[in-house]
């Protein structure tokens, strides 16, 4: 559970990510991203991804 | 009565009883308790005297956490650089500690942090709760405003925060920051990314929508501790200069020397014909006085407005209270309504006040008018041990120098001091020191 009764600030939000170490450069990358496009975007993206790779290709 | 600074988290606030101090859960507040109370870091920090002792209890409003009272409540702005750096590392030890157990702090603020016995106490057991996986530490924001910049303003820009967060309880900002240190600070990578990282950050990305991004995106524990433990040992590198600034040389000055015995024993005196158990020393310094009073039993609070010299008297480790406060504006009410954050003079609610060595600096410096100085010493309505000081003296000497006479208010001799005494006052004793131009008066306000 998360409670925003304090101003915790976006920007600082994925900052930390940064500041976690060379395994947080990509989750603060994901999650930049991720703020751009929403959620469920990503999931969808993924999700049609996942349905590309696993039509047959006509032989 | 609910404690007028508890109320920003709907999961739990304090009430005050009949003395007794109780946190009121409500559900969430319960599973965090639940959560939190059998984890090993918790035992450890209550027993080791880091953290409050909690005891779960039911009332008719549900359940609850009783802690034991504190004997005084002080405030940010009111510590010392050392104490605020004692605090920020208790926060950071425990929220690593705490992470590794699976529990986390909600939030980052040194209110939730309290000193007793000269050590730092984290006092807000509600701000542990269960750490969910993919949840970024809210709190990192709030920490660098309270706790690291502040730090880095009073040791790097040589700027004191007292005044800084008693004026903006949030503290500077990252923006704030970047301004005021120089660019050889800015540089180095851990200001850098704290500083100015984090400025520009805030600035692009103000308003968007990151939580759920960055669960989605592989936050974790381990990211939130690798900060952790940086951002500890960069406050553990932040040093203040100490040199001879102030007051920290008063014990050459030759008549304190001299007259400490003497002002020593003439306290003791009024200690034991009315005991006090709470003591209001104002005008502190080395709280020599102060620990007088302490070991005598009563809970001492040393006030004064010189932070080095205070700071030299937490390092070393004494049990007094310590207050940064300028005597001629002490602490007042303030915060939410303002009464969140209530005025010094209630909290240290004093039985007896010591005023050694401070009011002809009132007079002479403050230019404040002898009656109003002896209006104030009434208005505490208990015993005081006041320290008069004779124009003819050598620091007043100093002190006027470039004062006329009619720049100067009247009733400023002795006689004209103990007239004025006595409108309010029942003089139990006196005692004049060394050469005749410093006087110690013992006080009991007049039963009429």
């Amino acid at each position: 559970m998360l409670f925003g009764y304090l101003d915790a600030g976006s920007g600082s939000l994925i900052l930390q990510a940064l500041l976690g170490g060379a395994a947080g450069i990509l989750v603060a990358f994901k999650a930049w991203k991720a703020r751009l496009m929403g959620k469920e975007a990503i999931a969808e993206a993924e999700a049609e991804a996942n349905a590309e790779e696993s039509v047959p290709t006509d032989s | 009565m609910r404690d007028p600074g508890s109320f920003r988290d709907p999961a739990s606030h304090v009430v005050v009883e009949d003395g007794r101090v109780l946190r009121l859960l409500d559900e969430r507040g319960l599973e965090g308790w639940q959560a939190l109370e059998p984890s090993s870091f918790f035992r450890a920090a209550v027993a080791d005297g880091r953290l409050v002792a909690s005891k779960l209890i039911e009332t008719e409003t549900g359940p609850a956490l009783e802690h034991p009272k504190l004997p005084f409540i002080s405030y940010p702005y009111e510590w010392t650089f050392s104490m605020l750096k004692d605090a920020a590392l208790l926060q950071l030890d425990l929220l690593e500690e705490a992470l590794k157990d699976g529990i986390t702090i909600k939030d980052a603020t040194p209110f939730n942090i309290q000193f007793v016995d000269g050590r730092p106490l984290f006092i807000d057991v509600g701000s542990f709760e269960r750490y969910n996986p993919g949840e970024p530490w809210l709190g990192y924001r709030q920490f660098t405003r309270q706790f690291l910049f502040p730090l880095m303003l009073h040791a790097w820009a040589g700027v004191p925060f007292q005044p800084w967060l008693r004026g903006s309880m949030e503290g500077p900002s990252a923006a704030d920051m970047k301004r005021l240190l120089g660019f050889g600070r800015r540089v180095r990578p851990s200001v850098f990314l704290h500083v100015s990282l984090q400025a520009r950050m805030e600035r692009n990305l103000e308003g968007q929508s990151v939580r759920d991004g960055l669960e989605s995106s592989g936050m974790n524990a381990d990211l939130i501790l690798n900060n952790v433990r940086k951002l500890r040992a960069l406050v553990s590198k932040i040093e203040l200069e100490v040199g001879n600034e102030g007051w920290i040389s008063y014990e050459e000055c030759t008549h304190v020397g001299r007259d400490r015995e003497s002002k020593a024993e003439f306290l003791r005196a009024a200690i034991s014909t009315n005991p006090p158990s709470r003591f209001l020393d104002l005008g502190a310094n080395d709280a020599y006085f102060s620990e007088i009073a302490s070991s005598e039993g009563a809970v001492a609070v040393a006030v004064d407005g010189d932070q080095p010299v205070l700071d030299a008297v937490y390092r070393r480790g004494s049990d007094v209270n310590i207050v940064v406060s300028d005597l001629t504006n002490l602490s007042p009410s303030q915060g939410w309504a303002g009464i969140e954050r209530p005025d010094l003079v209630s909290r240290a609610s004093p039985d007896m006040v010591l005023a050694y060595g401070i009011i002809h600096h009132l007079i002479y410096t403050a230019s404040v008018p002898p009656t109003a100085v002896v209006d104030w010493l009434s208005s505490f309505r208990c015993p005081v041990v006041v320290e008069f000081v004779a124009p003819d003296d050598e620091m007043v000497q100093t002190l006027t120098a470039n004062k006329h006479e009619d720049e100067l208010h009247p009733n400023r001799d002795k006689d004209a001091f103990i007239a004025l005494l006595q409108r309010d006052f029942e003089v139990l004793d006196t005692l004049t020191l060394g050469d005749g131009t410093r006087t110690l008066f013992s006080l009991q306000p007049s039963s009429s």
